[in-house]
């Protein structure tokens, strides 16, 4: 197809604006699904992404659309919400020209509406301001508006009006995009240069590749190679989706499409890596991504210590198309061999394990989160600690410093109070406050980035009945009185429980880890202490108390079955313990040392 | 070898809240139509053995009138029998009298099982029961006119229960000078009414010190403890349990009744519907020759006596040691291997699950080459 006839696109939002539902609706509104076809959600494939009703994955849909008798193609690129996925929504960005920018009728502008934004600016990126949802009843257009005008500057008539739901407003929205979105650039017969901006492994296809094509063309046959990995292949099936899948002979500049190559090695295929053709190769690869450094750290380790090369495998394959994970190796004297693995944040770590367990059916334990510290040693050397175990005694530290994160806090104004108080009691620093309108504060707070690993989300959104959104920086570094406390079970340091904590909390931190294990540890056949000690000094006691009652008192013939099915239900409880030196220690007893309040 | 029979009578006059065996209101009509469906189930599987125990259980199998009974003992002349052999049927205080008796003594019943469960008057509610220990005491003797050989049940580690009432309770049992007792505590079962309403377990702690006392009295009296639950006088253990714990077969007839026969476990219909129209069977299992070997771990021990090594090898032609890995068990002193058998000591006998649980696909390679 003519370039002047193709338009890429993402749709960005705030977590639950109706992102999704719009890009169903566009598919429906250039009948590239029927309304019977249209299971609700189209692009969210998979099913963590239904069930948690958010978009991890991107995914791409090419449309055709009839304007003033011309017919266009739509590349629709779809963007993750959360703000732990902003490399991936910058990955989709990249490939695009311009970006529908949606904001919820009754809700506004949000947290991330801005830092979608932002990315999107920073791609130099077409905007066309959206409010979606009107059809509610406690939709505020003209507020929403406003909020548009005043904060980002729209123009009052450039702002489309829809509903998602009802269908309003959404062949006035494809005009626009035809009308405003500028055809990509690029030249058909420069050398080819394709930007690799997600990939997906077929069982039956091997590793397939989602590419945009910014110069030349690209035919099934060619010989293409990976400018950053070497590799070369040869090209089997090209193909689009509309969202089925169409094959195509060719995908030339402009394009968007999937390419099939035969590919089994893993790791010869990395995201913002470019291709051209072997024969006739680019001169130099297309800007690729900066990686985003991982910014949570931890340990996972298979439950079944035989299946730590299967954990390795399926990391690998999460990994190809998700380059914002990283995992090593690590041994934990507790729990064996494992990987330490770094995420984007905490949404990011929960579907990981989640894939894991789901996809791969691997039962896996997982350590407490940890962000990574800086240590300056005596010496002048500098080193990072991704894991408390790393941590070098402290005669030999001159200073610590953590990471800080700078909050933008949208809430409506009555929960200003409680806001500040969890902030100050995460160790915030108060920053600023700006007035969005008279009932609308966006809240500015520094933050060390370990205080909202755990329950700043949840804690968040108890305090301000749900209303508050949230989304960060990382600012830095900065020194911090940091000292690692050590958790023993029955006498014996497990260093899978280490923690780093502030000095003026350890006491407070570790009275509520030891009262927390205490509760998680079921009952085991003797006593077990459970102590918190900075070095040498205990500083906080719990004993778990020696099982005194698991017993089937009456066993008669009638239920003979019955009684052998609850020991096998006991056991199969027991799989999921990890045995730890002699105690067996349930996924919970990892989480507890994230506990923050004491219960008395 | 099948030389053990179960019998079902799933009727009651009440309801109890902690009961989760299978159970359904007494009904005159009812029970006649069970007792047909019965008779054919029995004729058409039981294939002649003879037999040297025989247990009728519920439910309240005393629930039924003496015409009913007389009906069910009819349909039990269809056994054959060896010379020596065990018949107990279960019965309720309440249903205690003369005419009753005597049907039973006419019958062959050698055996009773008196459910007492407390005569703590504070517990008589939340029990559904109302006889004191006037009342006991009178059925009591009239029970021993006509069978010196019962069983009574005792309950315990009722919410707020103290171990002093439970000795109380356990002590004037004794004076009855039955020849079995059977001691179970309350378990909050799902589906009970107690689970339901919610009602608070008393603490593992007393719970178990319960338990230990009531040992600790009962062998003081002349009573061997020869299962987790059970206490005998010398020579009066129960045939019949013995045959569930030693992993014997059985048939198992009636609603919701299970059963051991060749290499298959099964498991009767619970629907009364069902069970009319003759679909009796809900569930059937094979038990291979490695469950099997657990199920020989896992119910023999509950014997205080425990599992037999030569018995064992015996029978699976196997040693056990070979098949099971133990020796850590025994290391730590969870079981005992005196040389013939291996038991779990009695300190341990209340946490026998996490005992129990190791047999569970506990067959190691040696055992599956088997």
């Amino acid at each position: 197809m003519d370039k002047s006839h193709i338009r890429n696109f993402s749709i960005i939002a705030h977590i639950d604006h109706g992102k999704s539902t719009l890009a169903d609706r566009i598919l429906e509104e250039t009948h590239a699904v029927t309304e019977r076809e249209a299971k609700a959600q189209m692009l969210d494939s998979m099913d963590i992404e239904r069930e948690r009703g958010i978009t991890i994955k991107l995914n791409t849909a090419s449309l055709k659309y009839t304007y003033n008798n011309e017919e266009y193609l739509l590349n629709l690129i779809d963007t993750p919400g959360h703000v732990d996925f902003s490399y991936e929504v910058s990955r989709s960005l990249a490939s695009c020209e311009g970006a529908l920018l949606v904001v919820d009728a009754s809700q506004g502008i949000e947290a991330q509406t801005l830092a979608n934004l932002y990315l999107a600016l920073d791609n130099n990126l077409t905007i066309i301001p959206v409010i979606n949802k009107i059809d509610l009843p406690n939709a505020d257009v003209d507020k929403v508006k406003k909020e548009l005008i005043d904060l980002i500057g729209f123009d009052d008539d450039e702002i489309i009006l829809t509903s998602a739901k009802t269908g309003v407003g959404i062949k006035d929205l494809l005009n626009q995009v035809v009308k405003k979105i500028p055809s990509p650039k690029g030249e058909e017969k420069e050398p080819l240069q394709a930007l690799i901006f997600d990939s997906i492994f077929d069982s039956y296809r091997g590793v397939v590749i989602a590419a945009r094509i910014f110069n030349g063309t690209l035919k099934v046959g060619d010989s293409i190679k990976m400018m950053e990995t070497g590799a070369t292949y040869e090209i089997v099936d090209l193909y689009i989706k509309n969202p089925w899948e169409v094959k195509k002979d060719s995908l030339s500049a402009g394009e968007v499409g999937y390419i099939s190559a035969s590919i089994k090695s893993i790791s010869d295929v990395k995201v913002g890596d470019t291709i051209t053709l072997a024969k006739n190769p680019a001169s130099a690869p297309l800007p690729g991504y900066k990686p985003m450094k991982s910014m949570v750290f931890c340990g996972l380790y298979p439950v079944e210590s035989s299946r730590f090369e299967d954990l390795r495998e399926a990391l690998s394959k999460l990994q190809l198309n998700d380059a914002s994970l990283v995992f090593e190796p690590e041994t934990s004297t507790a729990l064996g061999f494992g990987f330490r693995c770094g995420f984007l944040g905490l949404l990011h770590m929960d579907i990981i394990k989640e894939r894991i367990t789901r996809e791969f059916n691997i039962e896996i334990i997982t350590t407490a989160p940890s962000v990574v510290y800086e240590a300056i040693l005596t010496s002048g050397e500098t080193v990072n600690i991704d894991a408390p175990s790393k941590m070098p005694d402290k005669t030999y530290i001159k200073e610590i410093k953590e990471p800080y994160i700078r909050t933008n806090i949208f809430t409506p104004s009555e929960y200003i109070g409680p806001i500040m108080e969890l902030c100050q009691n995460k160790r915030g620093i108060y920053i600023g406050m700006d007035y969005i309108d008279p009932t609308r504060v966006n809240i500015h707070y520094e933050l060390p980035l370990s205080e909202i690993v755990y329950d700043f989300f949840d804690k968040l959104k108890s305090y301000t009945k749900g209303y508050a959104s949230f989304d960060y920086e990382i600012i830095g570094y900065k020194s911090s009185d940091l000292v690692k406390m050590d958790i023993l079970l029955n006498g014996d340091i497990i260093d899978a429980l280490s923690v780093i904590v502030h000095k003026d909390f350890a006491y407070t931190r570790g009275r509520a880890i030891v009262q927390s294990l205490r509760k998680s540890i079921p009952r085991q056949l003797f006593e077990v202490p459970v102590q918190a000690s900075l070095g040498n000094h205990v500083i906080a006691r719990e004993t778990i108390k020696a099982l005194r009652k698991d017993v089937l008192a009456k066993c008669y013939g009638g239920d003979i079955t019955r009684k052998r099915k609850l020991l096998e239900k006991q056991k199969e409880g027991k799989k999921r313990m990890k045995q730890v030196g002699s105690v067996e220690l349930p996924q919970e007893a990892f989480m507890s040392v994230l506990s923050m309040d004491s219960d008395d | 070898m099948i030389k053990s029979v179960y019998i079902h009578i799933p009727f009651c006059n009440s309801i109890c809240s902690y009961c989760d065996f299978c159970k359904l209101l007494y009904n005159e009509e009812l029970v006649n139509k069970y007792l047909s469906s019965l008779e054919k189930e029995i004729k058409d599987n039981y294939k002649g053995e003879l037999l040297s125990t025989l247990y009728i259980g519920g439910g309240t199998p005393s629930s039924l009138s003496i015409d009913q009974l007389k009906r069910l003992f009819s349909i039990i002349k269809l056994f054959k029998t060896d010379k020596e052999y065990e018949f107990t049927i279960e019965m309720n205080l309440s249903d205690i009298s003369e005419d009753k008796l005597k049907v039973f003594k006419e019958n062959g019943i050698n055996r009773l099982s008196i459910g007492v469960e407390s005569v703590n008057p504070k517990y008589f509610d939340f029990l559904n029961r109302k006889s004191d220990k006037n009342d006991v005491i009178k059925k009591i003797e009239l029970v021993k006119k006509y069978f010196n050989n019962f069983n009574i049940d005792l309950m315990y580690a009722f919410p707020n229960q103290t171990i002093s009432e439970v000795i109380d309770d356990l002590k004037f049992i004794i004076s009855l000078n039955p020849l079995h007792i059977s001691i179970y505590s309350l378990i909050i079962e799902e589906h009970t009414k107690l689970f339901i309403d919610k009602i608070n377990p008393i603490s593992e702690e007393i719970e178990s010190d319960m338990y230990y006392n009531i040992i600790n009295v009962l062998k003081d009296n002349g009573y061997n403890h020869y299962e987790i639950s059970n206490f005998a006088k010398e020579r009066y253990e129960s045939n019949h349990n013995k045959v569930y714990w030693d992993n014997n077969k059985y048939y198992g007839f009636g609603l919701g009744a299970s059963g051991y026969i060749n290499d298959i476990r099964y498991t009767n219909t619970r629907s009364i519907d069902k069970y009319l129209n003759g679909n009796y069977v809900l569930d059937k299992e094979v038990i291979s020759k490695e469950v099997d070997m657990e199920n020989e771990m896992i119910f023999g021990l509950r014997k205080i006596e425990g599992v037999n090594k030569n018995i064992f090898s015996n029978k699976y032609n196997v040693n056990l040691y070979d098949v099971f890995d133990i020796i850590d068990l025994v290391d730590k002193k969870l079981l005992i291997d005196d040389g013939d058998n291996i038991y779990i000591p009695e300190d341990k006998l209340y946490i026998s699950n996490s005992i129990l649980v190791n047999f569970i696909g506990g067959i190691n390679e040696e055992g599956r080459k088997n």
